[in-house]
């Protein structure tokens, strides 16, 4: 039995696939908690009545949602290169800047935060407004309006959406590699497949093997989602509370 | 190039940017500009594949025939459970080693075939495949992705259709096969219009990882022209340009993608012409 | 990755396919000055694109340059997209293996280190340093066998990215053929140097071709004998790295 799983080229695969799988997790894990409030400010700023605020942000949304990551990778990598001497030597942090295990996360950041903000800023134009003008005629001020009323209505509407932004952001993990240097054994999924693919040409099992590892952790993130969109929405007892399904709107 | 432009304008424009304009149009830098093309042929002829792969799909989810159905959804799930980089990869060199695998099994001697770690096991089963051959490979690679999101949005937008629509053409007598292809389908397009051109945003995206197929595309010329150069022989010498050709793609594609947005709202004006949509 | 992923990549865009039976097509890289790169007007140019077509002429066939990435130059021959490979490609016992090599058209020449300016280390005793490389080079293979346990081994696509990351000082020493780094050193206006010691790795560079293919060994090193003895090797070399003479007297 045991001889079997260890001779299994499957299996084989699944275990060298494991710690090139953890770098994929960690870019994206990284690049969430950086991510979301950023996308919430972008959302927010958007959303605002301020002429000059509102453009810039919608010009941030528009510029990332509206070009490659990929092609934003291999830019500011080169950008944060022109700059390594000027700034990040002098300043003693260029080992961290042009790390691809801090620069990855970064420009994950950069284009996550642009998706999700406006995927933040569609639900904050259908938080109902008579919703915001009950909590006004109840007294509150702006500031308690958007803590009880609109925050919480706009991050329930918006997570079916933001669910699949994360899913997409994990895929995303995918191109890190392809455009900053590889140092050492740091190597993730796409890396490591290519590097088996390379000895014996095996694709269907090398390639399968590492979109199973995909597939499987976009099920656990799906499983976990799905947890608490159901305690954002525990107050609907009516039954028609919005539920995720790993199919709809998968569209970024 | 620049020998053609009359004098007048070259002295207008002065030295130093007469060397500009000379330095940006020599040979390296046409080329770069031809390699343009194969942006748009994958995301043109993507596309096409796209609308192919997205009804086939939809058919297929929508069977009443349950195998037909669950190959329908496996399809869609799969594909878009994983990256969009791994199944564009994956996709060329697996039909490349298939086709190989089955000519390797009449033109390969058994010994041949026994063999590991050499691929095609033999000379007589190597199928050559040109650049254009990879273009068109990675075109079905973007329908079959892209198809499968297009699926989605066309499986959503039948279902919006009015029933009473095609309930009406099947007491006139249309069978149910002309009725779906007649009605259903025809109509399904304004719905399925917005989501379409999300799927259209996406693919035009992807088409900046035509350089992971080894397709001389407008990334790799990038890099090329960008990239330090310390050798007379070679051109100007210049330090590390990349960033400088990077912005240029980068603007490139948000130009592609305002062009795509003016696009689709013009088609979508004229295809709701006549209909009362809640949020047109 | 792109191991077996074939392509006519540059090529294509730039030279007209006439006829494969009766053409040589030579693969490279185009990206590995003075040895091969795309020169301003977009062609094809180098040290091995002159020999090429000299070689060609010499032994009465014709010839054309197909550009290759370089991790995927070995693959792809065997894979037969192309007959032979003149990528700078040093000859070694594990390439060997694979295919087979042509006499040497350049001598063995030692790997060397480069460095910023004035920078130091101690290369008995390297610790802490980030070595960069070019990816599946020999460089890279020694700098992970005999440095990788102390030091940051960066390993990057091309040769291009390699010096660009050293320029930007995001790598400590870039260890590469010295023959590629020595005009990067002498073009960079004083801001790079070379440091530690010769690496002596690999054997001259010679043209790989395929393990079957006889005829067209035979040719090609029928070629390579009369140019090396009338001089036109030695004038090649001369004219690309101010080197030599090695082959004629």
């Amino acid at each position: 039995m045991f001889e079997w799983l260890s001779n299994n080229a499957v299996i084989q695969d699944i275990a060298i696939l494991a710690k090139p799988a953890m770098f994929n997790i960690y870019f994206a894990l990284a690049s969430i908690p950086l991510g979301f409030p950023i996308a919430v400010a972008l959302a927010l700023g958007k959303n605002s009545k301020n002429y000059f605020v509102s453009n810039i942000c919608r010009g941030y949304i528009y510029a990332f949602r509206g070009s490659p990551l990929f092609i934003q990778f291999f830019m500011f990598y080169s950008i944060a290169l022109s700059m390594n001497r000027a700034y990040w030597k002098p300043w003693g942090i260029d080992d961290i800047v042009l790390h691809p295990l801090f620069l990855g996360p970064l420009v994950l950041v950069f284009n996550t935060s642009a998706y999700a903000a406006e995927i933040f800023y569609g639900s904050l134009r259908t938080v109902s407004k008579g919703e915001t003008e009950a909590a006004k005629a109840v007294g509150m001020s702006q500031w308690q309006t958007f803590r009880s009323v609109t925050w919480p209505n706009m991050i329930r509407l918006a997570w079916p959406a933001y669910t699949n932004e994360v899913i997409f952001l994990f895929h995303s993990t995918a191109i890190v590699y392809f455009t900053l240097p590889v140092i050492n054994e740091q190597k993730d999924l796409m890396n490591m497949a290519g590097e088996l693919f390379e000895r014996d040409y095996n694709i269907f099992l090398h390639f399968s093997v590492a979109a199973l590892y995909f597939l499987a952790i976009s099920v656990v993130i799906f499983f976990i989602a799905g947890l608490i969109n159901s305690r954002l929405n525990r107050h609907l007892h009516n039954g028609n509370n919005v539920k995720i399904k790993f199919k709809p709107n998968y569209i970024r | 190039m620049i020998e053609t432009l009359p004098h007048w304008f070259t002295s207008l424009i002065g030295e130093d940017w007469t060397a500009k304009l000379d330095y940006i149009t020599n040979g390296k830098h046409l080329l770069w500009y031809a390699s343009f093309r194969f942006t748009l042929i994958a995301a043109f002829g993507g596309a096409v594949l796209v609308v192919f792969f997205g009804l086939l799909g939809a058919s297929l989810k929508q069977s009443r025939f349950w195998p037909f159905k669950a190959i329908g959804d496996l399809y869609t799930t799969i594909i878009r459970g994983v990256p969009d980089v791994l199944f564009f990869l994956f996709f060329p060199l697996a039909f490349e080693q298939t086709v190989e695998y089955f000519s390797a099994q009449s033109s390969c001697t058994a010994d041949e075939l026994a063999q590991t770690g050499v691929w095609p096991p033999c000379d007589a089963a190597q199928w050559y495949l040109t650049q254009n051959e990879y273009l068109i490979l990675a075109c079905v690679s973007f329908g079959i992705i892209y198809g499968a999101f297009a699926a989605n949005v066309i499986h959503g937008a039948m279902s919006a259709v009015p029933k009473g629509q095609l309930e009406a053409a099947a007491s006139y007598g249309f069978s149910p096969r002309q009725v779906y292809w007649r009605f259903q389908v025809r109509q399904m397009w304004v719905y399925a219009l917005p989501g379409l051109s999300n799927v259209w945003m996406l693919l035009l995206k992807a088409t900046s990882f035509l350089s992971l197929l080894q397709i001389a595309d407008i990334v790799l010329w990038a890099e090329r022209l960008g990239a330090p150069n310390y050798f007379a022989r070679v051109g100007p010498i210049h330090p590390d340009w990349r960033w400088k050709y990077y912005l240029v793609l980068f603007l490139f594609y948000i130009l592609m993608t305002m062009l795509s947005e003016r696009f689709f709202e013009k088609l979508q004006a004229r295809a709701s012409r006549g209909m009362q949509l809640a949020n047109s | 990755m792109k191991k077996i992923l074939i392509t006519a990549a540059i090529a294509a865009s730039m030279f007209s396919a006439t006829g494969y039976a009766e053409t040589v097509r030579i693969g490279t890289e185009g990206a590995y000055a003075p040895w091969n790169f795309v020169d301003d007007s977009g062609k094809l140019a180098g040290y091995e694109i002159d020999l090429g077509n000299a070689l060609c002429d010499a032994a009465g066939i014709k010839c054309e340059f197909v550009a290759n990435e370089w991790d995927s130059i070995i693959p792809n021959l065997v894979a037969g997209n192309y007959d032979a490979i003149m990528a700078g490609m040093s000859i070694t016992d594990e390439r060997k293996q694979t295919i087979d090599f042509s006499e040497e058209y350049y001598p063995a020449s030692p790997s060397l280190y480069a460095a910023s300016a004035g920078a130091s280390f101690d290369f008995d005793n390297l610790k802490g340093v980030k070595v960069g490389v070019q990816g599946a080079t020999i460089q890279a293979d020694y700098a992970k066998e005999q440095l990788g346990a102390n030091n940051d081994i960066l390993s990057y696509e091309t040769a291009d990215q390699s010096v660009a990351d050293l320029v930007a000082g995001n790598i400590d020493v870039l260890l590469a053929d010295g023959d590629f780094l020595k005009p990067v050193v002498d073009g960079s206006g004083g801001a790079l140097g070379f440091v530690g010691p010769e690496v002596r790795i690999g054997g001259g560079v010679g043209i790989g071709m395929r393990k079957n293919d006889s005829d067209l060994q035979a040719n090609m090193a029928k070629a390579l004998e009369k140019l090396k003895a009338d001089g036109t090797v030695d004038k090649l070399i001369k004219e690309y790295f101010e080197n030599g003479p090695f082959y004629s007297n």
